[in-house]
């Protein structure tokens, strides 16, 4: 019997097996698209319609598909995302083109040619006090703006009950966002020189986080499947800090932040995190991740997806694994092929596999790969 | 401290745990004790190439690392005038950069400490870095080393087009290394690199077996050979 999208997807998360293998594109900017395959996917499908950006956010370069391409797609979750405060947009769109895009929490991106921004607005690149982070005008995260458009959105998918809803406020990682604050380089140091600050200043960003993050579940209302956080904590062979550390300064932090959204709805919790964490994985199911996300698979450990599933396959659902540093960019559909077919044999076993690519599908993936995985994925990812 | 000699072990020890104060401290006893600046650098050197090896093995992680590279570093500043009094010049000397298009620099940042580390003078052109700004910088510095570095998978053809062109003039002998996320032994002999390193403890080992060197001078305490990528 063929299942709903959103069937589907609940049935893997909850580690049963659906019909196929769920897909996710498109529903978050982790499992996003940027305009390169999308404007080809339009093409080859003969969508005309404007690119639209999620989060309004053009610079971020991550877009929110057309329905038509999303179906074509066979993709089964949708998104639901917040907005940057209202006076925050209006500023951005107002500013001189080509100067630095600020967000409301004072970081922000700068251009680097070509219509590519990246992170280089760090506004708390000098702080290494206490006094600091009590000094710094933190972001109002009660501007009712913010989550406006949450509830009608989340209300109509949840009605339409076709595909699983997948929702994520704009980077409220507290790790992820030290790093927009003080630049990467500069708070991992100062996480060796001036631990009690940096602890100080995870947990203010954190409590920040939660802030919004209420406001945002309450708009959900029991309209939602997964809620998205994260934070990056490996690199391409290891870890970002030690595993030590982690748990004396990041774990307690994630863990109460976790803590907090389960007490507040039944959604599953969707921890997006680059790199190889294969020695958290423990301590991520302990502190009640659901879902993890992106599986990076050509990092280290994590790179050895039958050992990741054998040991933590019925505790984690998985949600990525596509490589999209070789394969994608650069592979044959044949090869793109394989790499699915690789993935699903290994982690599909039982469910508690989401179909996607490692992170956002770049400017440089041929449209002809994507569909190719998708297509891959139909054919192999059924279940007897 | 006076009066006595330094125990450089105690300088090693400093660096190792990234504790710039002690560091410095210890490097300036040290020279006020006569110590020699070979001695000094070697005893740096040493540190870093502990540091290295551990971050090799995973013992320590990127925060301990920056830390005792920022500690070498004030504690170098301290020496540099005498070693360029004694005539004591760098080992080699490396240009390095993050290919045009790639922004990211920590994995660049981390290869030029501990080059630095390693007696290796660096020059960093920064990021974005153009084939043109990198075939400048090798005609104005005469390196024996380039480095080059991407972490997005989209730039990979830009590190390309930097190793034909660099390729295409008079390189008077450097060596190009190539490293960062998406790169692999593979890609970098296909593109004509000179070799490939998978991270910043590598790119010592690696710059020293393509330079012919052996590391710290003796002197030293031998190092564990735990995680070295050789």
């Amino acid at each position: 019997m063929t299942m709903t999208g959103r069937e589907r997807v609940l049935a893997a998360i909850n580690h049963e097996e659906p019909d196929r293998v769920p897909i996710v594109i498109g529903a978050s900017n982790a499992t996003g698209l940027k305009a390169g395959p999308y404007r080809g996917l339009k093409q080859l499908l003969g969508v005309t319609s404007e690119d639209r950006y999620i989060y309004d956010w053009p610079e971020l370069g991550t877009i929110l598909p057309d329905e038509a391409v999303l179906e074509r797609l066979h993709a089964d979750v949708r998104g639901i995302f917040d907005s940057f405060p209202a006076a925050t947009l209006a500023r951005n769109v107002a500013r001189p083109a080509h100067s630095p895009f600020i967000d409301d929490w004072g970081s922000g991106q700068v251009e680097v040619g070509d219509g590519t921004w990246y992170p280089g607005v760090h506004p708390m690149a000098e702080a290494t006090t206490i006094e600091a982070i009590e000094r710094y005008p933190w972001p109002d995260m009660d501007d009712p703006s913010r989550v406006a458009d949450v509830r009608a959105a989340a209300a109509r998918l949840a009605a339409d009950n076709q595909y699983a809803i997948l929702a994520t406020p704009w980077l409220l990682f507290p790790f992820e966002r030290a790093f927009a604050m003080q630049g990467l380089e500069t708070f991992l140091m100062n996480l060796a020189l001036e631990p009690e600050f940096a602890e100080a200043l995870l947990w203010k960003i954190a409590e920040r986080c939660k802030a919004l993050m209420g406001h945002f579940l309450d708009a959900l209302a029991d309209d939602v499947d997964m809620i998205k956080i994260g934070d990056d904590l490996g690199t391409e062979q290891s870890l970002l800090m030690s595993p030590a550390m982690y748990r004396r300064i990041l774990k307690p932090i994630h863990a109460d932040y976790i803590a907090f959204i389960k007490a507040r709805t039944k959604a599953k919790v969707f921890f997006h995190t680059d790199g190889d964490v294969f020695d958290l994985l423990d301590d991520l199911v302990e502190i009640g991740v659901d879902i993890l996300n992106p599986v990076q698979s050509g990092s280290g450990k994590l790179g050895n997806l039958a050992e990741v599933k054998r040991r933590y396959g019925s505790r984690l659902a998985f949600c990525g694994a596509i490589d999209t540093q070789h394969v994608l960019p650069n592979g044959t559909p044949a090869e793109v092929r394989a790499e699915v077919r690789r993935a699903i044999a290994t982690l599909g076993p039982g469910g508690g596999y989401l179909l996607s690519a490692v992170h956002t599908v770049m400017n440089e993936v041929p449209a002809e790969n994507l569909l190719a995985m998708v297509d891959a994925a139909l054919e192999f990812g059924r279940y007897p | 401290m006076l009066g006595c000699m330094v125990d450089l072990d105690d300088l090693m020890t400093a660096i190792e745990d990234g504790d710039r104060d002690l560091a410095v401290e210890l490097t300036l006893a040290a020279i006020s004790a006569g110590s020699t600046p070979e001695a000094i650098l070697d005893a740096m050197t040493a540190a870093m190439d502990e540091v290295g090896d551990r971050f090799q093995a995973n013992l320590i992680f990127v925060p301990e690392m920056l830390v005792s590279a920022r500690a070498m570093r004030e504690a170098m500043v301290q020496l540099e005038p005498i070693l360029v009094k004694a005539g004591i010049r760098p080992e080699a000397r490396a240009v390095i950069g993050t290919v045009r298009g790639d922004l990211h620099d920590i994995g660049k940042n981390l290869v030029a400490m501990m080059w630095r580390g390693a007696r290796i003078e660096v020059i960093d052109l920064g990021v974005n870095v153009t084939a043109e700004q990198f075939v400048a910088a090798v005609q104005a510095h005469k390196p024996d080393l380039i480095g080059l570095s991407a972490l997005l998978t989209t730039t990979l053809p830009s590190m390309r087009a930097i190793v034909e062109a660099l390729r295409r003039t008079d390189l008077g002998g450097a060596q190009i290394i190539v490293g960062g996320a998406p790169v692999n032994q593979e890609f970098a002999t296909s593109i004509g690199a000179d070799a490939f390193a998978q991270d910043a403890g590598a790119a010592v080992v690696v710059a020293r077996g393509l330079l012919g060197l052996s590391g710290a001078m003796s002197g030293a305490p031998d190092l564990p050979a735990s995680g070295a990528g050789a």
